[in-house]
């Protein structure tokens, strides 16, 4: 799974929960985890419909317009991951 | 003190204008007159200033409300305001996408139709925005 972080540089918010987050997610298999500063990238914000920050997106769609505590991105995590055995 | 003419003036703003910035909670008088009429103190000139300037920027009367307050705050930082210009930036990027999309549409209306003076009830516009599938949102 593709986890993208949008934020802004220098976001108090995204700093102090970031490292946390990404620990959980990379706790599951196949996690590609990307931080995306807005500014640099606008396009691929938009293109995922993000207008608030920071927000999280899983596989390209934007799952989270603030961020997430760890438990409810691991639990959005765990669920995707299921729907994908399922269908296996 | 400014009259609500002379802040109009200095502003180069219509008086119902500051008025409804009251109304919004973007300026207050200074005083009041004892016959009622408003007097604005000088930075009142620098306010409107701000307002119309944000305005200028895309931020809504309630964005720039909260910019105002968040000018006052004790702990916000330049961090704060430049979040909420690149949030601004983001949501006119979106406005800008939508209506791309929009003009795209558009031209795919206007190929469709080779003008003349056919009846309206065989205008291919006007059936393609009555049709069930449009083919213009597809693109």
């Amino acid at each position: 799974m593709k986890i993208e972080l949008f934020f802004t540089p220098g976001c108090a918010k995204c700093a102090g929960a970031t490292t946390a987050l990404k620990a959980a997610a990379e706790t599951m298999p196949g996690i590609e985890w990307r931080e995306v500063n807005v500014l640099d990238d606008l396009d691929r914000a938009v293109d995922l419909g993000v207008l608030t920050l920071p927000a999280l997106a899983v596989d390209g769609e934007l799952v989270f317009t603030t961020l997430p505590t760890v438990e409810q991105l691991v639990a959005e995590l765990r669920r995707r991951d299921g729907e994908r055995g399922d269908g296996a | 003190m400014l009259t609500i003419g002379k802040l109009a003036k200095a502003g180069d703003i219509s008086p119902d204008a500051l008025r409804y910035y009251e109304r919004e909670g973007l300026l207050a008088p200074a005083s009041k007159t004892d016959s009622g009429y408003r007097l604005y103190g000088e930075d009142a000139v620098r306010r409107v200033r701000f307002i119309q300037h944000a305005q200028a920027c895309g931020f809504t009367l309630a964005e720039i409300r909260d910019l105002l307050h968040l000018r006052q705050a004790d702990g916000a930082c330049c961090d704060d305001v430049k979040s909420r210009a690149i949030e601004k930036k983001l949501q006119l990027a979106a406005k800008i996408r939508a209506i791309q999309k929009m003009s795209a549409a558009l031209d795919v209306l206007i190929a469709e139709c080779a003008g003349g003076s056919l009846p309206v009830d065989d205008c291919p516009i006007l059936a393609a925005l009555e049709a069930v599938s449009f083919e213009a949102e597809r693109t």
